[in-house]
């Protein structure tokens, strides 16, 4: 069993990833790092713990991580994502509390007491995993892999012409974590852009009454007035699962090695990333970068997890609500 | 007045000892640890330096605790050909007996500066990673922080690293840019002050008259710094460091002007550059204090003084 960390700004894709992380038996989630990106950090906190107890397992540590990006100012995505991250869903305030340990403490000391066993996610922007990789450098050799959510090798931009919202949102982190040697894939729009849950999917989903389903409903719900409002996509782009998806499915897509950098000086294409596909700059490649999918195989595998999961926190609630009434009696 | 308690940031470096040594000469201040960076040289040359430097003062009581080992986003930059293979110019110190405190000088910042808030200031005296790090993992820092007093930039004076960008800076733009816009009350202490201020060998000779294993440190690590300096025409090894103590055992050397202060981190020729708003075109307030004018032979006077006064406590 694969041993997962997943570092994300809650954000609607995210809390997708994080139930599809839950959904599939071929990993183990170990915690969460929250950073700042879609909703301020403080928000992505509580969302992280309250969709963990909407799907009953509270019991994965969530560690609060960087509030700002390193250099840039602030940028979040109300428009994208709404005012709470998580689009028209309303989930009950968390009763339970993140960890005290720093986001990037949490990331070293998960990362470093089992050297090769780790594949870290990072579906939001990277300044937590930067910042773990200048105080600890010993992560790099001790990483198993990195999948990153992030940039837009041979496609627009969604948050400049050029350039994808995690890498904008703090390039000068991108630029250190794509340089830091870690094994890499990214997993950029030029993928993320071809899976688009559609009405349809989530009216497949209604169609199990539960918690679970009506959350994915109406967090997407947003999230795909969203994309026809500004995209002219009809559905909506879920991003962050199929980062998730790959440290299991690695097959959903095709790779190509690459060398990739990111625009860091700070004119219009601040925040873009370049794959270097001819190698003009003589550097070997620095990642594995996703650049074909097959998203209906992904869909569907994502809308029978969520189907099952629904199904799985359905009995449980049904168990635990048994015994209350027997216990009441 | 009680002394003034601070922690300095430090890369030791040359004129990084000589400003370890003002401080334990100075009753003005409390030196209450040093922590280290990559910069003049490497983190691990860096840490051990200092250490054996406090060792070499009797002062090895001071913690020391190693940070940095590379800037936040620059490649690692170390200047052997002005401080020396062993950063220290052409002085040999024993291998320290002490060893570093354990943990990470970003969260020993952290832990002292919210342990006591607006008490400890901090003197860093090389690249600034240590001190955004810590700003931008502990959002708290910032206004925790009593002041800074920077060694570094060089706002109408010319580079020392590129033609127009100061070493410290330099070697890591992005990290000054964290600092110089993170609210810490800030005095910079830049090239254009610093290159007043110049030991030369006459002053040596007179610090000599005492046997001290000060004064001989002393000399074999500034006869890099001269030989350095007169390979461009300059005439004496800069106080850079040592000078920032000066905002507390003698501010009126200095004469500071409150100004909007950026610098450059775009990646072209203006790399790490810092320039000062002096018309106000950016519209925007101040973020520090820059000492524009110094009184350097003073200032040089007053070194000597004090190490003479260190030297003669330390004769073995």
């Amino acid at each position: 069993m694969k041993h997962i960390l997943l570092d994300t700004d809650p954000g609607i894709d995210d809390s997708l990833a994080i139930l599809l992380a839950l959904a599939s038996p071929e990993i183990s989630l170990e915690g969460l790092s929250i950073v700042h990106g879609n909703c301020s950090l403080e928000q992505a906190t509580t969302n992280a713990l309250s969709i963990l107890e909407l799907a009953n397992a509270s019991h994965i540590p969530v560690a609060v991580g960087c509030e700002l990006p390193l250099v840039q100012p602030s940028l979040l995505a109300p428009e994208t994502h709404g005012n709470t991250g998580l689009g028209y869903a309303k989930l009950p305030g968390p009763r339970t509390k993140p960890q005290v340990q720093h986001g990037c403490d949490f990331l070293i000391e998960r990362i470093m007491s089992a050297p090769g066993e780790v594949t870290l996610v990072a579906i939001g922007p990277l300044t937590n995993v930067a910042l773990a990789i200048r105080q600890e450098p010993r992560i790099v050799q001790s990483l198993k892999e990195l999948i990153i959510m992030g940039g837009a090798i041979r496609y627009e931009g969604n948050t400049t012409a050029l350039a994808e919202f995690n890498t904008y949102a703090d390039p000068h982190a991108a630029h250190i974590v794509y340089h830091a040697g870690i094994p890499t894939t990214l997993v950029p729009l030029d993928v993320t852009y071809q899976c688009v849950l559609t009405q349809g999917d989530v009216d497949r989903l209604l169609r199990l009454d539960s918690p679970l389903t009506r959350f994915i409903a109406d967090a997407t719900r947003f999230y795909m007035e969203f994309h026809d409002e500004y995209q002219g996509v009809q559905g909506c782009v879920i991003n962050d699962p199929l980062a998730l998806a790959l440290t299991f499915a690695p097959e959903l897509c095709d790779y190509r090695e690459l060398p990739v950098d990111v625009d860091i000086s700070g004119g219009v294409s601040l925040g873009k990333t370049i794959g270097d596909f001819y190698n003009y700059n003589k550097k070997p490649a620095n990642m594995k970068v996703a650049l074909g999918v097959r998203p209906r195989d992904f869909i569907e595998l994502f809308l029978e997890r969520m189907e099952k999961l629904a199904q799985r926190i359905d009995s449980i609630e049904n168990k635990i609500g048994t015994q209350k009434n027997a216990d009441s009696r | 007045m009680p002394p003034k308690r601070i922690i300095i940031d430090t890369d030791p470096g040359i004129d990084d000892a000589l400003a370890f040594l003002l401080a334990l000469a100075s009753p003005e201040i409390k030196l209450e640890a040093l922590t280290t960076t990559q910069g003049n040289v490497t983190l691990e040359t860096a840490t051990r330096n200092a250490l054996a430097v406090l060792e070499l003062a009797k002062a090895n009581h001071i913690p020391v605790v190693a940070g940095s080992v590379v800037p936040l986003v620059q490649p690692l930059r170390a200047s052997a050909h002005v401080h020396g293979e062993s950063g220290i110019g052409n002085s040999k110190l024993p291998t320290p007996k002490s060893k570093p405190r354990e943990g990470h000088a970003v969260d020993y910042l952290i832990e002292r500066v919210l342990a006591e808030p607006n008490e400890l200031g901090i003197f860093p005296i090389g690249p600034l990673t240590n001190i955004a790090m810590a700003i931008r993992k502990e959002p708290k820092f910032a206004k925790a922080v009593k002041e800074l007093v920077i060694m570094g930039g060089a706002v109408l004076e010319h580079g020392n690293v590129t033609p127009q960008a100061e070493f410290n800076i330099y070697v890591d733009p992005h990290a000054a840019h964290i600092v110089f816009h993170s609210g810490i009350p800030i005095t910079l202490i830049p090239l254009d002050v610093t290159h007043k201020c110049l030991l030369e060998q006459i002053h040596i000779d007179r610090l000599l008259r005492i046997d001290s294993p000060i004064t001989r440190f002393i000399r074999s690590a500034v006869e890099t710094c001269f030989a350095h300096s007169e390979s461009y025409g300059g005439k004496g090894c800069a106080l850079h460091d040592p000078l920032t103590l000066a905002t507390v055992i003698a501010p009126e050397l200095l004469t500071l002007k409150e100004l909007r202060v950026d610098v450059d981190h775009s990646g072209g020729v203006s790399m790490g550059k810092t320039f000062g708003d002096f018309l106000g075109k950016t519209g925007k307030p101040a973020n520090m204090r820059v000492a524009l004018q110094a009184r350097g032979d003073d200032f040089v006077e007053l070194f000597l003084q004090r190490m003479e006064t260190l030297a003669k406590t330390i004769s073995v």
